[in-house]
């Protein structure tokens, strides 16, 4: 009997197109053109013999089984840790309790490129626990903790695993306390009411954590590669593409990471198939009330995330101690202390960190400007295509920062056409790679804020006389500015946190923090790597306390 | 469908959820395009415009009060998008919020606020507008059955004493009869009757309506004869003599057809030797009135209200009783 409103005018249409012009040109188009290589020869014909090469070659075959390994390995490592954390913090009440909330934060705050430095500063092998060792119990020979895949899994367990507690967190506190009860009802109790009951119930968020952890270590190269690590997908796409002579090699790294975006996608499917099934959250006012421990379960409690949150703290550490000691070799501390690796990287060198407030503020307001629209759309209107533009914005969240890297080198490294100019040659391709990377979060958090504003304060507006943009700016906005504000943040510090794709695309003077950190690194100046480490770290634990302040902790909703 | 709605009317659209009375509640606002069709307010013609450009003023369900405004925000809102005097705002801002009895609070949040007291916001806000229509889309749904009741007659009165004329939409057909002028029976999107509360109730055009409002027994049978008004139908307990309601399609002779019969109008006979013979299986003590269920043909059973039970000892289960149904109660329908 009647048609839904449509939007009208001029305007609106166009803002529609833009964003789809935005997302075709810096998206869509990369993505094409890096799938189109790898299924062509260097005379440009189709063909499948990339892959045939890659299926042969031993190497790549093993590095393709030990990054899933490795990804699943990290997903079980983070689940197990995640779960026990995230179910003491919501279930049980012991000494400390709202501290290790917060703390749990922290892996988060290190981007992971300065985690794996910090590691390797306190439990590499001249670090400080295997020189504390050798003087104390003589140890002849440095105990290996961090190089190889066991340590790759030990960092990312570390920094991953509050992805985990994050979700599950948030999905115990949306299970209806009636589920519990009646199970308890029927006589389930303790550990079976948990396996059976509790923890099904919080699939959706684990789902979700779960994947992200996933993605991320399967993606993750700077990581394996500091630690001595090759024999990894991701690793391996790098390292082709960075050396420019052997053409067969560069080929053969966008075969690999056209294969890394389609696992990451066929995980991103599987994962929402199987949670679109599952969605259990009730609108529950009521909560499961905390149980108080016993003397000797606070006590393990206690210990168990003191421990943990004290191997979380280690890279601080160890970043901190190297940012400002001098001549720290062989000693378990360093013996002198300087601020001249400060100075050396904001005062005599400050294109780092001015390049990268610049990026990313950039980036961020391209996040809004396209982001809140894109938000709108999916939440207030039934245009045509809004699926595609959900899907791609979810497919952002799984592509692989070094994919998208390595797809712009591909897809934008030609002359415009009438600029006579590359895009790859130009400072203006970082904050749109930025930009395209962290949309989602922007979205995620404008989209989750739009569905808490019922339509029927808009249409009041609109009864009272507040035309389209009107009643936006009167009513809309003022209610969803938090959403926006907590999700631009987020876009905002992991913009100054991305390694992978700037990494690929930064030229000499373009330099951002992360690729400060890793070509100081490499070029065995770990003081300055490790001071750009602690500015970095800095800048975003002033984000998370200003988004916890404004999000209220939930962030959970961020990831997944 | 056409309706015609007259000028300081209190029409209410009457339906089980789903039967797009919100739907044509929201074509009105204008937040619904109608596929067809044309809409007057008055000689004005209102269909394509926008909400803004129609006049109205509109309570949501929910009340929909903008959380991050106060009240003095709430209601003057539309006030300043008019780009009226800050002292026409002021005075239409105290005279509002006197007509519902909230002065004083102005300076408090939605949060703040009771739900009768959110309720009368939402209200305010829509008459400071001096709207030509009032939309009320269900607007006691969220309110406590007790003072449900008591804003009914608040926004009763206020509807009366400004002569405004207003569309009420309800599923609660006890509200539409109470404060209504005229109600529109609607279901699966098509209006079964439009009629004054009173004639909704005692003359009903068809079965649904007859269910619908208030209770009602339904005896199936056949139509024996019609004669005018009066009718004959033969039924599981004999012949019964019955009224044709005016409004309602025709039942020719030997047709199916029901009788309709309220609780109250059944004779309940204790002691008698006529009527119809039952046996009560169960009474219900509500107050006002005591019900039976008296089950009479097998499968049959039919509520029967006793009124005053103060003066009426209740009658065990299992006692056989006697029922007597005037004509001019029991009316015949189509069978749907």
């Amino acid at each position: 009997m009647v048609a839904p409103r449509r939007f009208v005018g001029v305007l609106p249409a166009l803002g529609v197109v833009l964003i789809w012009a935005f997302l075709a040109a810096f998206l869509v188009y990369p993505l094409v053109r890096i799938f189109y290589d790898a299924f062509s020869d260097e005379t440009g014909r189709l063909t499948l013999v990339n892959f045939v090469e890659f299926a042969g070659d031993h190497f790549y075959r093993r590095s393709l089984v030990n990054s899933l390994l490795l990804g699943l390995g990290t997903v079980a490592a983070t689940s197990v840790l995640g779960f026990a954390i995230a179910l003491l913090l919501v279930r049980y009440d012991f000494p400390g309790r709202n501290l290790f909330g917060y703390l749990t934060l922290i892996p988060i705050i290190s981007p992971p490129l300065v985690g794996v430095l910090g590691f390797t500063f306190i439990l590499g092998r001249a670090g400080t626990v295997n020189v504390l060792l050798e003087d104390w119990l003589g140890l002849a020979r440095p105990i290996n903790f961090v190089y190889g895949v066991h340590g790759v899994l030990l960092v990312e367990t570390l920094h991953l695993f509050p992805m985990i507690t994050l979700n599950v967190v948030d999905a115990l506190a949306k299970i209806d306390p009636a589920l519990e009860e009646a199970a308890e009802s029927v006589g389930a109790r303790g550990w079976r009411k948990l396996r059976t009951i509790t923890l099904p119930l919080t699939t959706p968020g684990y789902v979700a954590g779960a994947l992200l952890v996933f993605i991320w270590t399967f993606s993750d190269f700077a990581t394996p590669l500091v630690l001595g690590v090759h024999d990894l997908l991701a690793s391996q796409a790098y390292l082709n593409i960075v050396q420019f002579v052997d053409r067969r090699l560069f080929r053969m790294g966008i075969v690999i990471s056209a294969l890394m975006v389609v696992l990451a996608v066929v995980f991103l499917v599987a994962a929402r198939r199987y949670v679109a099934i599952k969605d259990y959250s009730s609108l529950s006012y009521s909560r499961v009330p905390r149980r108080r421990l016993a003397w000797p379960g606070q006590v393990a409690a206690v210990a168990f995330l003191a421990s943990v949150m004290a191997l979380s703290f280690v890279p601080y550490l160890g970043v901190a101690l190297a940012s400002v000691g001098k001549g720290w070799s062989l000693t378990p501390f360093p013996v002198q202390y300087t601020g001249a690796y400060f100075e050396r990287v904001i005062v005599e060198t400050p294109k780092y960190v001015i390049n990268s407030f610049l990026y990313s503020t950039l980036a961020v307001v391209v996040c809004i400007a396209v982001g809140v629209p894109m938000a709108w759309i999916l939440a207030r209107t039934r245009l045509p295509g809004r699926e595609t533009l959900d899907a791609l914005n979810t497919l952002i969240l799984a592509i692989p920062g070094t994919a998208i890297g390595i797809a712009y080198v591909r897809a934008f490294h030609f002359d415009v056409p009438w600029l006579d100019v590359r895009l790859t040659s130009l400072w203006l391709i970082l904050p749109i790679v930025l930009a395209i990377r962290r949309l989602p979060y922007t979205v995620r958090g404008s989209f989750a804020s739009l569905l808490l504003v019922p339509r029927s304060l808009e249409e009041a507006a609109a009864s009272v006389g507040a035309r389209g943009l009107r009643s936006f700016a009167d009513v809309t906005l003022p209610l969803i500015w938090r959403g926006v504000l907590v999700g631009s943040l987020f876009s905002f510090m992991t913009s100054l946190q991305e390694a992978s794709a700037v990494l690929f695309l930064s030229l000499g003077g373009w330099e951002t923090i992360p690729v400060g950190i890793f070509a100081f690194y490499i070029a065995g100046s770990a003081n300055e790597a490790a001071a750009l480490g602690v500015i970095l770290i800095l800048v975003a634990a002033v984000s998370v306390i200003v988004i916890n302040r404004v999000a209220g902790a939930r962030m959970g909703g961020m990831f997944g | 469908m056409s309706l015609d709605i007259a000028d300081g009317e209190l029409f209410t659209l009457l339906g089980p959820s789903g039967c797009g009375k919100t739907t044509l509640l929201r074509v009105i606002a204008g937040f619904h395009a109608p596929d067809g069709g044309e809409i007057h307010f008055g000689r004005r013609r209102v269909d394509g415009l926008p909400p803004y450009e129609r006049n109205i003023g509109m309570v949501f369900q929910n009340y929909a009060l903008w959380p991050h405004m106060t009240v003095r925000g709430n209601v003057t809102y539309g006030l300043r998008l008019r780009k009226l005097g800050a002292a026409e705002i002021g005075r239409r801002l105290t005279a509002g919020l006197a007509k519902v009895n909230l002065t004083g609070l102005e300076d408090r949040y939605p949060g703040q606020l009771s739900g009768g007291q959110q309720q009368r916001v939402a209200l305010a806000r829509a008459l400071v507008l001096n709207p030509d229509i009032l939309l009320l889309d269900e607007p006691l749904s969220n309110l406590d059955a007790k003072i449900r009741v008591q804003v009914r007659s608040e926004i009763r009165t206020l509807q009366q004493d400004l002569g405004i004329t207003t569309v009420y939409v309800t599923h609660d057909q006890e509200e539409a009869l109470s404060l209504s002028d005229r109600v529109a029976v609607m279901r699966d999107g098509h209006v079964q009757q439009v009629a004054t509360p009173r004639t909704l109730y005692e003359r009903p055009a068809n079965r649904f309506v007859a269910d619908f409002v208030g209770t009602n027994n339904f005896i199936p049978g056949i139509c024996k004869e019609q004669t005018g008004a009066a009718a004959v139908v033969e039924t599981a307990l004999g012949p019964l003599r019955a009224l044709r309601v005016a409004d309602a399609p025709a039942v020719p002779a030997g047709e199916r057809c029901v009788l309709a019969i309220r609780p109250e109008n059944i004779a309940l006979d204790a002691a008698g030797v006529d009527g119809i013979e039952g046996r009560v299986r169960l009474s219900a003590y509500l107050g006002s009135t005591l019900r039976y269920e008296i089950e009479t043909a097998p499968g049959l059973v039919l509520r029967v209200d006793v009124r005053d039970p103060s003066r009426h000892e209740a009658l065990p289960p299992g006692r056989a009783v006697r029922l007597g149904v005037p004509a001019s109660a029991a009316l015949m329908l189509r069978d749907e």
